[in-house]
Order: structure tokens, then sequence, then C-alpha cells
């Protein structure tokens, strides 16, 4: 019998867009929203994914933000988001150097 | 140009008004996000991924010089000094704050304009042929009706929620400029045996993930009885149209499945009750309309103007501009100057505050204070003298808007992709500036003649890349962005799909692909006067697909 494969091993981060004004913003460890990735806070079990899940419901429920989303970051060193998508969204258009946006503060 | 009466004026300030109170209450809460989205769809808002996008409507793409300096504005003090013109002839705009769009909103409507209908599932801004009034080959001026519609459409209770958006465009001549036939309902005006002007209305054509050619529904609705006839259309539509899937929910579907005839059949069968409810307008109004639409005081310009002849032959530079980005006009001694928002390498349809109220004073300075937007994103002096030409083209020069390449392989559609929008799957702007680039040699796009590259960033097809001789559809495979080559597609009077070619290419192999498919073009076309289209429709894809894959 074949055995099931071991579950991939997720690290993931909270984003959403600030209702106020649509900024792309990030959880952080200190429990406010930046406009850093690197500064997100970074879950790594079942259990701290869900409660960031949670966190972002709730954000989205006081109306601070919306588009709330857990998404995948590239495992080890610096926060780094795994999908080109994510990587546009917390640096700027990829045509618009001028308009890059900082990582980190 | 239409001027507001007090009608307009009263409801687009209480829109503005209306929108105002909705944010203030989206913003402390009163209005769920769940409530408030369709809301501001329904006023050009979305959310991208870097902030708030504001769609705002240039009806039928006719713009007053006023009005184009208040859109510099808007870019300067909301935005990040730029707009993005859109193959809807709109203005977007990308990095919009949502407690800052009540202002915005003002103050589009201190120049008659606003964002209303540009999104959600409604009529949608009407479009034209950007030539509307002053191209020779039209039967009519296409601005009255499409103003027409634009009234009616404006606010319309029974359409506000149909199953799906409704897109409308007209043309005034056979020359199909607006891709009337991509359109849910596309309207060409006619004129029948008699010298009767009237309208062909084509019903359920679209881009999209199914992409559909409008079949012919009506080939002649007499000018008095338009708006009862696009009303039952759209009646038919509300009553049957899919609303259990997003996917369906189109006209295009509808008239697909009950077939263009019984389509027709529930619309005639419907149309005498609809006219009888007195939808259509007096030609009364209708005339009042016409009149602001009537030919400005062009002067007399006796021809041949020798400074135009002169500059043209001590400029190749400027020649070629004039070979390719002046369109005849209807009066002796004026041309049409479509300005290229496509530079070599620049991101199609992008145009900074500076470029913007430059281009406003030129319209001011130069063409009767008066400008277009081309579905193609690109912008329109409609009345320039000849003797004009070369100062208009100088100045050009000096903003970065002076290439000759209306037209040619350069001149390419991109949507925003996923450098902005939210539903993107992959990007569009850097395939077309890599294109751009390869192409960047006006000798080579003289070479290989007109050909028109299109190129969206998802399925919904926002860079008509079902309709480009060359069209391409960025994807997602397992995060990687894979660009698919599809052939063949015309969005003109001869509207065809482009057929795909096969498995997607990378970021870094799509231009030595589309350069591929290129070569191919030169080396079986049968002279250098058969087109990239003409060639494909003769040889079909077979030597395209042996380029791009090998023997299969």
């Amino acid at each position: 019998m074949a055995q099931a494969k071991p579950a991939k091993a997720e690290i993931k981060i909270l984003t959403a867009n600030r209702l106020r004004n649509g900024e792309t913003v990030y959880y952080t460890a200190a429990g406010e929203w930046s406009p850093y990735v690197t500064q997100a806070k970074v879950a790594a079990t079942p259990e701290e994914i869900e409660a960031l899940t949670k966190i972002g419901a709730a954000a989205y429920a006081a109306n601070l933000v919306v588009d709330v989303a857990v998404i995948d970051i590239v495992p080890g060193g610096e926060v780094k988001p795994a999908h080109i998508r994510e990587i546009i969204r917390a640096t700027g258009p990829t045509v618009r150097s001028d308009l890059n946006k900082s990582v980190a503060p | 140009m239409y001027i507001y009466d007090k009608f307009d004026h009263a409801i687009t300030q209480e829109r503005v008004n209306e929108f105002s109170q909705q944010v203030a209450r989206r913003l402390v809460g009163e209005l769920s996000e769940e409530q408030f989205r369709p809301l501001r769809l329904m006023n050009g808002l979305y959310l991208q991924l870097h902030a708030y996008m504001l769609r705002v409507a240039i009806p039928y793409g006719t713009l007053s010089s006023k009005q184009m300096h208040k859109l510099a504005d808007i870019a300067k003090k909301y935005d990040r000094d730029y707009g993005h013109f859109t193959t809807r002839q709109n203005i977007q705009y990308n990095w919009i704050k949502l407690e800052q769009v009540p202002e915005i909103l003002a103050e589009l409507a201190s120049v008659e304009m606003h964002a209303n209908q540009t999104s959600g599932n409604c009529i949608r801004n009407v479009t034209a042929d950007q030539f509307a009034g002053v191209a020779g080959d039209e039967v009519e001026d296409p601005r009255i009706i499409s103003e027409v519609i634009r009234q009616w459409s404006t606010f319309h209770p029974e359409f506000s929620f149909l199953p799906r958006k409704f897109k409308i465009a007209v043309t005034g001549a056979v020359k199909d400029r607006a891709a009337i036939q991509y359109h849910d309902i596309g309207i060409q005006i006619v004129k029948n045996d008699a010298g009767e002007i009237g309208y062909a209305v084509y019903v359920g054509g679209g881009m999209g993930r199914t992409p559909v050619v409008a079949p012919l529904i009506n080939p002649f609705v007499r000018r008095e009885d338009l708006l009862s006839y696009l009303e039952t259309c759209l009646r038919v539509y509300n009553l049957h149209g899919r609303r259990d899937n997003i996917y369906k929910a189109r006209i295009k579907i509808l008239v697909r499945d009950l077939g263009p005839d019984e389509y027709r059949r529930q619309v005639d069968e419907m149309w005498p009750m609809t006219k009888a409810a007195g939808v259509d307008v007096p030609a009364g109004e209708v005339a009042r309309i016409e009149a602001f639409f009537a030919p400005p005081a062009y002067e007399k310009v006796s021809e041949p103007v020798a400074a135009y002849a002169d500059a043209k032959a001590k400029n190749p530079a400027f020649a070629r501009w004039i070979q390719t980005n002046l369109h005849p006009h209807k009066v002796p001694g004026y041309g049409a100057v479509t300005i290229s928002l496509k530079p070599i390498g620049g991101i199609p349809g992008d145009a900074s505050s500076a470029q913007m109220h430059a281009i406003a004073d030129l319209a001011d300075k130069y063409s009767l204070g008066e400008l277009r937007v081309t579905h193609v994103q690109n912008l329109v002096l409609p009345n320039v003298k000849q003797a004009d030409l070369f100062a208009v083209y100088q100045e050009l020069v000096k903003i970065g808007f002076a290439d000759a390449n209306i037209g040619l392989a350069s001149d390419i559609i991109a949507c925003p992709g996923l450098d902005y929008c939210a539903l993107a799957n992959a990007r569009s702007i850097p395939v077309a500036q890599d294109l751009s680039k390869r192409f960047g040699s006006l000798d080579r796009q003289h070479e290989i003649g007109p050909l028109q590259i299109k190129i969206s960033g998802c399925i919904n097809a926002c860079g008509h890349h079902h309709a480009g001789h060359i069209g391409i559809l960025g994807v997602d495979k397992a995060g990687q962005e894979l660009y698919q080559i599809t052939l063949g597609g015309a969005g003109d009077e001869k509207a065809s799909i482009g057929q795909l070619m096969g498995p997607g290419f990378t970021g870094e192999d799509i231009g030595g692909a589309v350069e591929k498919v290129v070569n191919t073009y030169l080396g079986l076309r049968q002279s250098p006067t058969e087109t990239f289209i003409e060639a494909y429709r003769r040889v079909g894809p077979a030597p395209f697909k042996e380029s791009l894959y090998g023997r299969r």
C-alpha cells in the first residue's frame, strides 16, 4: 500500500489592502498592519496559520482592511512572497522602477 | 461637442453626492464590503493589487482640451502623476485612495465628466469610431446616436442589474474602427436603397473566455426606432440571460444558445410592446443633440499647402509620421492626427500629467479644442490644418509621443496585466515593451507592413488578444507566467477570432516566438503588399505552427 505523501511544509503571512486608501499591507508580529513585507509575522504551523486567518477575518469585519489573504512565502531568510503576483504586490509594478515599493522601512 | 443640460448636471451631481455618502458610510463601517462592492463598481472603482483603481468614462472617446487638463490635474493631485488610456476609450488611475474618491468625482463633474457605469453589471460607456465627424467615409457622425444611447442607458433602472456587463459600440462607416462585432451590441450606421439612414444591429459579440463575433440580428432598424429596438434586445437578455453562472452570463452565450434566428424572433415578438411604451426619442430631441455635433468653423484652405509639402520633403521622419499617423479629413486642407501612446519600449496607453497637459494645449492651439481616445489606446487630434502638421509633430517630439507607428508592429494593445490588475494571471506590459523594442526599427516595421499585436494578461481579454493578428494571452501555469499565441484575429469589418497555435512560451521566449511568426509571414507572403492577416487567411496556421513548434 502506497504511503501518504508527507504534508508540504507551509509558511505563510497575512496580507490585505487598507480600506481607506487601498495600500498593500502585511500583518506584523507587533499586531499592526505594515506596508513592508519583511515586517510580516510568519506562521509556520497549522495553528499559527489558523490564528493569522482569524486575525484577518476580524480586521476585515472591523473594516480596517479588505481583500484579506494568507499567502505563501519562500522558506528561509528574509520574508519573500512565493508567487509572482504577491512579489509584485509587495514591490510594485515591475515596469515602473520609480514606483517601486520598499520591502523594509 | 455635447454640452450638459440642467438634467445632465443634476443627475451627475446627485450621483457624486450619493456616492460620497456611500463612501463615508463605508469608511465608518455602516456599509460592509459586500454591500459596498457593487456600489463602488457602478462608480468605476476597483480594488487592484496596489490600491484602488478609478476608471473614468470618456463617452464615445470624445474629449475637450479642458477635460484633458482636468484629467491631468487629477493624475497629479490624486494619483502618481499618470493615467492609462484603455481599450474602451476610458482612462484609469492606478493609485487612488478611497477617501479621496468623492473629491475626484466632484472635480470630474466640474468638467462634465464622471465614472458612472464604467464597471458593474450595467450598460457600460458607449464607444465609437475615433474619427467620428471627421472621417470622409462615414454615413453619419456616430457621436449623435452614441450620445442618445448614453443618455438612455445612464441610470436606466431596468438595466442596472443585468446578468452581466453590457458593452455597446457604434461605427458610422463601413470601415469598422470600433470593433463593433466584438461587443454585446454593435451598431453600424447604414443607408438603405431609398437613401434613408438606419442602423445595422449586431448582437452577442464579445471577447473573454468565450470569444464570439456577433451575428447580424437586424440589417436595418429605422432611425426613429433605435432605442425601442435596443431596449427590446436588452429586455430579452435581462429575462433569459444566465444569472446562475458568471461564465455563461453574457448575452453572447444567450444568443449562441438560442441561435440568432430564435433570439431575433423573440426580439421581434416583444418589440411592438416596447415601442408602444414610448421609449423612442422624439426627432426634436435627436435634432437638439445633433446640433452639438455640427461641424466646427473650419477655415477654407487652398490646397496644396506649400509649407507642408516643403516640411515633408526636408524631414524624412516627419514624412514617415504623416504616412502612418495622419488620417484623411472630410474637410480639404485638414487632417486627423493620431498621437501614438506607444513610444518604443514604453507602456501602451500611459501618459503623464505633463504629457496630458501638453496634448490638451495642442488641441487648443491646433485642433479646435477637441481630442479623441482610440480603442487602440492612442489619442487623436481630429482637426489639424495641413499647415500646422509640422508644428504639431515637433511639439509631439518634445513630449516623446511622435512615434510614427500607427497600425504597425509596435502599435501594441496591452492591458495593465499583473503589474496592476487583481484579475491578471501574467504581466502584459513587459511583453509589449520587449516586442516594441524588437520591432522598434521603423524600416523593419514598414517592411512587415500593417500588423496588430494585442496582449491580455488573463482570459478576460481586456487586451483584445482574440482580435489581434497576433494575439498573446498570459496564463499562470503552476506559478509561472506563460504566454500563448493566437493568430488570425481581427476586430474590423472582417472580424475573426484568433486561433491558438499551441503551448505557451515563457516570458523570456515569447518575444523570439513572435519574431518567428513574423519571419514566417515574411517568407511566405506573395508580395510586399500581401499583409500579415491576408497571408494568414490564405495559408492557415500550419506553417506558423511549424515555425513555433517544429514538425509534429
